[in-house]
């Protein structure tokens, strides 16, 4: 079944063409103007609804982009903020514990250094400062256990 | 006797001669001395509102002009720790590599001056903005004058005062600031930090007072990172020599004290074994 709404646009459609064949064959010139003028209109008005249409998909998908983005630079900012949240008790781990937290400063390191540069440049120089912290304690409790 | 008269003179002369050579080898010895020793003594602190004053003019000669901060300022607002480490501020001058682009992207400076962000009940200005706001020469201050907001003078007025400007550990115990440590959106949300001994460390000379060092308080202000490894590299008592020549050189202790702290030429600040840090 064809819906009804679309039988009757179709309709619409085809008489709007009658109409506008006739006055072009056989209108005065200034009805010929005016159907000209409407059908350029209209056509005028359907490029810039694809156009418009065309920028708003394109600022989804950009959306899209940016979320997603954000999604991911919020994950190294959360293994981040993990990582250096446990500065102040650095001295109570462990060795292999102080291990595995250099180890995760240094797989995070590539993820900063993909980001833009302002970031870039302040979180390295922290991831930097907690990297370094750990270091030294774990050299610390090593020289103390020898 | 003529010739042993002659001869007497001449041993005189000779003495006089060697005592006079001896004389000027003890004077330049002792100005050779003196020269290094001038050279390393620690120099006299300027004005306290002068002192740690940071001009920022790595773009000298481009408008709207050079940076003032004034370091007073702000510590009395915020710990160490939130500017040095949170924000990420280097400790060196010219290391930190500030501009207008990190600023207005919410970074540095911008961190806080953003427009948007409240302190004590009052939006800070945005630094750097996009849209004019009339603000450039609050920051952009040097060589012009009144479009500084805030003056030592009258800021400091109801701080306790130390030998030394400001006595800004009395200043927090008593409550006339409240310095923060953490800020929204910048800090990392750290454990409560476990309380750290202060300890004692003896001077290279016997004649000089052991360094009571409040390791407690410079934990809670700096953090650890702040210093360790960068400014002090081994937690190994005697593994490395800290000297006054080094401290006035900016290493150690000098990485605050004598820039930003109070300065090297209060020596019962660290020297002394009466309680330190207070007014």
């Amino acid at each position: 079944m064809v819906p009804t709404a679309m039988v009757f646009k179709a309709k619409l459609w085809t008489q709007l063409a009658t109409i506008f064949k006739r006055t072009i064959r056989k209108g005065t010139p200034f009805k010929q103007t005016v159907v000209a003028a409407v059908l350029f209109m209209g056509l005028a008005a359907w490029c810039c609804e694809r156009a418009v249409h065309e920028v708003s998909a394109l600022a989804g998908q950009a959306d899209t982009a940016r979320q997603s983005s954000q999604e991911s630079s919020e994950s190294w900012r959360t293994e981040f903020d993990n990582i250096c949240a446990k500065t102040e008790d650095a001295m109570t781990f462990s060795q292999e514990e102080l291990t595995d937290l250099i180890r995760r400063c240094d797989s995070l390191q590539p993820q900063i250094e993909k980001l833009d540069e302002s970031r870039k440049k302040v979180y390295l120089e922290r991831l930097r400062k907690c990297r370094g912290l750990y270091a030294y304690v774990l050299d610390a409790k090593k020289k103390d256990k020898k | 006797m003529p010739t042993s008269s002659m001869q007497k003179r001449k041993t005189r002369n000779d003495n006089q001669r060697r005592l006079f050579l001896f004389a000027r080898g003890c004077g330049i010895l002792l100005l050779a001395c003196i020269a290094p020793a001038q050279i390393y003594l620690p120099r006299p602190a300027p004005e306290p509102s002068e002192y740690g004053k940071v001009i920022l003019d790595t773009y000298s000669g481009a408008e709207p002009g050079a940076v003032v901060f004034d370091h007073w300022l702000h510590r009395s607002k915020f710990t160490c720790r939130v500017c040095h480490v949170d924000i990420g501020f280097a400790m060196q001058a010219k290391a930190t590599g500030i501009n207008a682009k990190s600023n207005g992207e919410g970074f540095h400076c911008g961190a806080c001056h953003d427009g948007k962000r409240m302190f004590e009940g009052k939006t800070i200005f945005a630094a750097c903005s996009a849209v004019a706001n009339n603000q450039c020469n609050r920051c952009h201050s040097l060589g012009k004058n009144g479009v500084r907001k805030y003056e030592y003078k009258e800021f400091t007025a109801r701080f306790p005062k130390g030998i030394y400007g400001v006595n800004w550990e009395a200043a927090e115990k008593s409550r006339a600031i409240k310095p923060v440590d953490f800020v929204e959106g910048l800090s990392v949300k750290i454990a409560q930090m476990q309380r750290r001994a202060d300890f004692s460390v003896d001077a290279a000379f016997p004649w000089v007072e052991p360094i009571n060092f409040s390791h407690e308080k410079h934990s809670i202000w700096n953090g650890c990172e702040l210093c360790h490894p960068e400014i002090f590299p081994t937690a190994q008592k005697g593994t490395i020599r800290f000297s006054m020549f080094s401290n006035i050189d900016g290493r150690g202790c000098g990485a605050c004290h004598g820039k930003v702290a109070f300065p090297l030429n209060n020596c019962s600040g660290c020297h002394s074994r009466a309680p330190l840090w207070v007014p």
